[in-house]
């Protein structure tokens, strides 16, 4: 520790424990705090005190409705992890999560992410009925997925399954993806401990519908899975699916 | 060595066996801490953000974030429950921070009708609310100017700088304030040793 180090810093143990320091000093002030057994020590003092304020806040009671929501994430990704296995990688630490109000709204009003990519892969809804139509028709199917109403509220999607086992997912109401994040498909095949990653990587129109074909053939095919993945989609899922299609009955 | 995940009473565990729990991927874990922790964390977010609306989406935010970097947790840094409403609190200021809650709140139609006042159902909800009047009385009992930047701090999620412009005051003496409130709020904590 320098003289002038701690001079500079030496009001600041206080502010930082309260939260009060600007976003720009908070790094130099935790780099101080490596060196300096005097701001350490004050620091631990403080915290004390800090510590006890959230107690003082007049208690209000949250709704159970809330729960159900932070639950149906934390359910689906610990089913998604637990297939995934040990590969797989956690979520990251601050996700934009779902929200339930206002969240679909604020996605909506972001650019579209990854357009160049997703327009690659993005197919309009009229697209993907004429890939269907181009399957046999004997066997096929139109299976109804079931969304993760927390990140999707008002979503509505479909797998749409020719006679010759091929697939397309449609899908109407879809969030776009976060910033810079893509839809990804993945398979979930029966007696497998992690879903396949596939190269289908999809963004939505702006009138939040989007199509994307489900690479091979959906024979031996348990589930049909959709996470938002980094950019160049992953090898593992990192997110719990926004959505997944049963594809046995 | 963390508890077995078979075991048939989760609820007799302490958080930080929770935690690890947790950190493997129970959900039931998580929805233990969640109980636990939520009443004290909607409350703090709520005198934060100030809609019941603006606080769920904090506590939401916090406990999502929780259930995905439980391995951050640190318990010779603190009890689950001063790390779980850290969590809070930083998610509020961000949102506070985010300005959108701040017009909220200002222009809030839920007002002090809102503050319903949770139902006492249990020995340790009443320990902690007797816990709570301490804290405040420890908090009122400072001098004015202390309370003040420290309650504009900690739950307005205003900066130093910010507050110094508001009351017209200069920096160094809004973080000095805020440094004697917290040496004077321990002191009448009772606060002993604490290691450095």
């Amino acid at each position: 520790m320098s003289a002038p180090d701690h001079d500079h810093w030496a009001d600041s143990t206080a502010a930082y424990l309260l939260g009060a320091l600007p976003d720009d000093d908070v790094a130099g002030f935790e780099h101080h705090l490596e060196t300096c057994v005097a701001c350490r020590r004050e620091l631990a003092e403080l915290r004390v005190a800090a510590d006890a304020l959230p107690a003082s806040a007049p208690p209000v009671t949250p709704p159970a409705a809330l729960k159900t929501r932070i639950m149906a994430v934390v359910e689906s990704e610990a089913e998604l992890l637990s297939a995934a296995g040990e590969g797989a990688d956690r979520p990251a630490v601050a996700p934009a999560p779902a929200r339930r109000r206002g969240w679909l709204s604020g996605l909506l009003a972001r650019p579209a992410p990854a357009a160049a990519l997703a327009a690659l892969l993005l197919l309009a809804g009229g697209v993907g009925g004429a890939l269907l139509a181009g399957g046999g028709d004997e066997g096929a199917r139109t299976i109804t997925a079931q969304v993760n109403r927390a990140a999707a509220p008002d979503a509505r999607v479909s797998l749409e399954v020719d006679g010759d086992g091929r697939g397309v997912l449609v899908g109407r109401n879809l969030p776009p993806p976060p910033r810079g994040r893509i839809y990804q498909v993945w398979l979930l095949r029966p007696g497998a401990k992690a879903p396949e990653p596939t190269p289908a990587l999809f963004g939505v129109s702006t009138d939040g519908s989007a199509a994307v074909a489900v690479p091979g053939n959906l024979d031996g095919v348990k589930q049909v899975l959709v996470t938002h993945e980094p950019l160049g989609g992953s090898r593992a899922p990192t997110r719990a699916p926004i959505l997944s299609v049963p594809t046995t009955t | 060595m963390p508890p077995d995940t078979s075991s048939r009473d989760l609820a007799s565990l302490a958080d930080e066996e929770l935690i690890q729990l947790m950190q493997r991927g129970d959900a039931r874990a998580f929805e233990l801490i969640y109980e636990r922790h939520c009443g004290a964390a909607f409350s703090l977010a709520y005198r934060m953000v100030g809609t019941r609306n603006a606080a769920e989406d904090v506590v939401q935010e916090a406990f999502l974030a929780i259930w995905r970097s439980g391995s951050r947790y640190d318990r010779s840094r603190g009890s689950v429950r001063t790390w779980s409403l850290g969590i809070v609190h930083h998610r509020a200021i961000d949102a506070l921070r985010r300005t959108i809650v701040h017009d909220r709140r200002r222009s809030s139609d839920e007002g002090v009708a809102e503050q319903l006042e949770a139902r006492e159902r249990t020995d340790v909800e009443a320990a902690r609310r007797e816990e709570a009047r301490v804290i405040r009385e420890a908090l009122d009992g400072l001098p004015a100017e202390q309370s003040h930047v420290i309650e504009l701090a900690y739950f307005g999620g205003f900066t130093h700088t910010e507050i110094a412009d508001m009351l017209d005051t200069p920096v160094g003496t809004v973080k000095g304030r805020m440094r004697l409130g917290l040496h004077k709020m321990r002191d009448r904590l009772g606060a002993k040793e604490v290691a450095p």
